[in-house]
């Protein structure tokens, strides 16, 4: 079990190995959020338990239109900060065609960030393989700091979903995951991802929800 | 706001399990949350008592002091109900003076005990037409999951069921407990179209906020109705579920009187 | 309250404790769901709830910092938590503690990593008992942490008390209405030394050397919450270890 950290415990000596989670002040590393400390032969950084989803340019996220107006769609992107998703970065967008009947109030869609500013304005684009308009499917939401572990190392637990449960998966950043398919599959599949969440920073995780997967998958049939 | 994102998505999910009769958390449609009570829990306080209805958390503390009756009811004590939705307990709620929310919360609640008449105000009275007890009943939410007016409810009347009159400290002769002969309950359901959810939890209310509030007192008479929300209700809903708050209503007293009975 | 003839005895303060022994304490973190982060602290007779939520959204827009969160922190108490009952609401002894309490906090929240958002600290007092605004410092400490708020350290507060002219670590009620000095502190706490006071009040006389004196009790006071407030939160994750 990886050490719990508090925001303030010094980390070490070296400001040059300073990551994720971390701050230096002269030339001591310390923690600054509450996470668990893990140590690479060049880095040493704090893995979040908790808090709020800031987006970074690269993340794919979904999010959910709050505002239309004449240039584009503002989004709620479960985060203290908005995104922007101009008219002309969605592919749906057609001359003559009313703004809100390419994306209305309400609407999801996965998307990805291409750009924030120095005042954490952010802008998405949805023109990338992975980003479309959500019009079906179920939208499942965890606590952020939990999706790497439900991505896994090199994507490992996502593999291990699709196809084990063969459900489509699209895990944004921000902690809201798309997920498509037969029923309880997809019902399967959410219970899965609770699971991964509450025990996102214990060992032997990936074998634990094989084993679940497998019992509910034989006492389903 | 974020909160919306997440209770858009709720929405959904909710809506789609109603359509098979189901409940997200697996409960019956006229099934309460787990129930928790711990009466004494401030000590400086007359009575009071800490409820969880799931994970909605609400504390009632109960002060009482002498003060001038009301003239048209010399020889009774008054009870005033006071709730604070202080914006510790929910992202929603913000500082400053109680909101329409606040108080109808504390108005339905001050009804179900009025009106059941668990508190017998013939009982406080100090000095005729000068003096009596005025006891407050302060409703303070800690953690909003839905429902707090139906656990303010049952936290109200287990606080005074747990009070003590604190007669020496004003001369007034000997502490005694307050007499309290019933236990009013108010049972919440959220409106559906023609469906309805008892004691709602937060997510159940990201589709609406359409309630109703039915209070029983112990002989299964009504004692207070709000209907709470923009929506028409129709007339066989509204009878199928005072057939069902009655139900609810008397598994709750059962309920509080067992948690309660090991403290008051 | 009548005043006791004497409030020190034999070295024995009126609850039996010596001169620099604390109340004792509870905390529990992660107390509320609906909050980002939370926690229940009882210090003595003082129970109090800490909630924090964000960063988040700030509203309305004109309060908006366009370089750094805004910190808001909001002392309330609750009714019926004192002996008379209080009418709801901010007096201006809740407005003077919410400010200084927020002020500690924003020295230490990491605040230019979150441009024009809000961190909102509420923490409500349940029952009062001398040093409810120390008791909130440290429950909402607890709450940040909890949140996942970043910060350069913890934030660990209590008072030291003059009374009969010995001083005294976290006073109870009656040294605290007829003692002759009170003094709350609340330190940053990083590397599991106290490194620099974040709140720092005094009410009554002392001599220079008495306030010197009193910034050592309150630092070996201070260390041993500290310790409490490590063990609730790590407590909190434990405990998900154990129910696997």
């Amino acid at each position: 079990m990886r050490r719990i950290v508090l925001p303030g415990d010094f980390l070490s000596s070296n400001p040059k190995v300073a990551g994720y989670g971390t701050y230096v002040e002269g030339d001591k590393v310390y923690a600054k959020i509450l996470g668990l400390f893990d140590e690479t032969d060049n880095s040493i950084r704090v893995i979040p338990l908790k808090g709020k989803y800031v987006p970074s340019v690269g993340d794919t996220i979904i999010g959910i239109v709050r505002e239309v107006s004449a240039n584009g769609w503002t989004l709620d992107i479960n985060s203290p900060y908005q995104a922007f998703l101009p008219m002309l970065e969605n592919p749906e967008t057609k001359p003559g065609k009313k703004i809100n009947d390419v994306l209305d109030m309400g609407d999801a869609v996965i998307a990805k960030v291409v750009n924030i500013d120095p005042r954490m304005r952010v802008t998405v684009t949805m023109k990338d393989k992975t980003c479309r308009a959500i019009r079906f499917g179920r939208i499942v939401a965890i606590n952020p700091a939990r999706v790497p572990r439900v991505i896994g190392k090199k994507g490992s637990m996502i593999k291990l979903i699709k196809s084990e449960l063969d459900v489509q998966i699209v895990v944004g950043q921000n902690g809201l995951i798309w997920l498509n398919g037969d029923r309880k599959k997809v019902s399967l599949a959410e219970e899965v991802i609770y699971l991964i969440e509450e025990e996102a920073h214990t060992e032997g995780l990936t074998d634990r929800v094989a084993e679940f997967v497998r019992r509910r998958k034989n006492a389903q049939t | 706001m974020s909160e919306d994102v997440l209770s858009e998505v709720k929405k959904d999910y909710v809506l789609s399990k109603l359509k098979e009769g189901e409940r997200i958390d697996g409960r019956k449609v006229d099934e309460f949350r787990r129930i928790e009570i711990k009466t004494g829990v401030i000590d400086k306080a007359e009575g009071s008592a800490l409820v969880r209805l799931g994970n909605t958390q609400v504390v009632v503390g109960i002060k009482m002091q002498p003060g001038e009756p009301f003239p048209d009811t010399p020889d009774k004590g008054v009870i005033i109900v006071n709730a604070e939705l202080v914006p510790l307990a929910s992202p929603t709620f913000e500082p400053g003076p109680p909101d329409e929310n606040s108080i109808e919360l504390a108005r339905v609640v001050d009804r179900g005990i009025r009106e059941s008449e668990a508190v017998d105000l013939s009982k406080l009275c100090i000095e005729e037409g000068k003096k009596v007890w005025i006891v407050f009943v302060d409703i303070h939410a800690l953690d909003d999951d839905g429902n707090l007016l139906d656990a303010s409810a049952i936290a109200s009347i287990c606080a005074l069921m747990n009070t003590k009159v604190p007669a020496s400290r004003f001369g007034a002769g000997e502490d005694f407990d307050l007499p309290v002969n019933d236990v009013p309950v108010s049972v919440t359901s959220l409106i559906v179209g023609d469906k309805f959810l008892i004691d709602p939890s937060r997510d159940e209310m990201s589709v609406g906020e359409r309630t109703i509030t039915i209070s029983v007192n112990k002989n299964d008479e009504i004692v207070a109705i709000q209907k709470s929300g923009d929506y028409l209700l129709s007339e066989a809903l509204f009878e199928e579920l005072l057939d069902k708050s009655i139900v609810a209503g008397r598994k709750i007293r059962e309920e509080i009187l067992r948690q309660c009975s090991k403290s008051c | 309250m009548l005043k006791p003839e004497r409030l020190i005895v034999d070295g024995k303060r009126l609850d039996g404790r010596k001169a620099d022994e604390l109340r004792p304490i509870k905390i529990e973190a992660d107390f509320l769901k609906r909050a980002d982060g939370s926690c229940y602290l009882e210090m003595g007779k003082n129970k109090v709830v800490a909630a924090v939520y964000g960063p988040r959204e700030a509203h309305p827009r004109h309060i908006q910092d366009p370089v750094k969160a805004v910190i808001r922190y909001r002392y309330n108490m609750a009714p019926f938590s004192v002996e008379e009952r209080k009418r709801p609401g901010p007096d201006r002894r809740s407005v003077e503690i919410s400010k200084v309490s927020k002020e500690a906090f924003e020295a230490v929240i990491m605040k230019e990593l979150f441009p024009r958002s809000v961190i909102d600290i509420f923490v409500e007092v349940l029952q009062a008992d001398a040093g409810s605004r120390t008791a909130c410092i440290n429950a909402a400490s607890v709450a940040l942490v909890d949140a996942g708020i970043p910060m350069k350290g913890i934030l660990t507060s209590v008072a030291v008390a003059k009374v009969e002219g010995t001083l005294v670590l976290d006073p109870m009620k009656e040294e605290d209405n007829f003692g002759e000095a009170d003094m709350p502190f609340a330190f940053l706490i990083r590397g599991g030394k106290i490194e620099s006071i974040a709140l720092l009040q005094m009410d009554g006389r002392m001599s220079k050397e008495e306030i010197k004196e009193a910034i050592k009790l309150a630092k070996k006071g201070a260390m041993e919450i500290y310790k409490l407030q490590r063990e609730a939160i790590m407590k909190k994750f434990l405990e998900e270890e154990e129910n696997e």
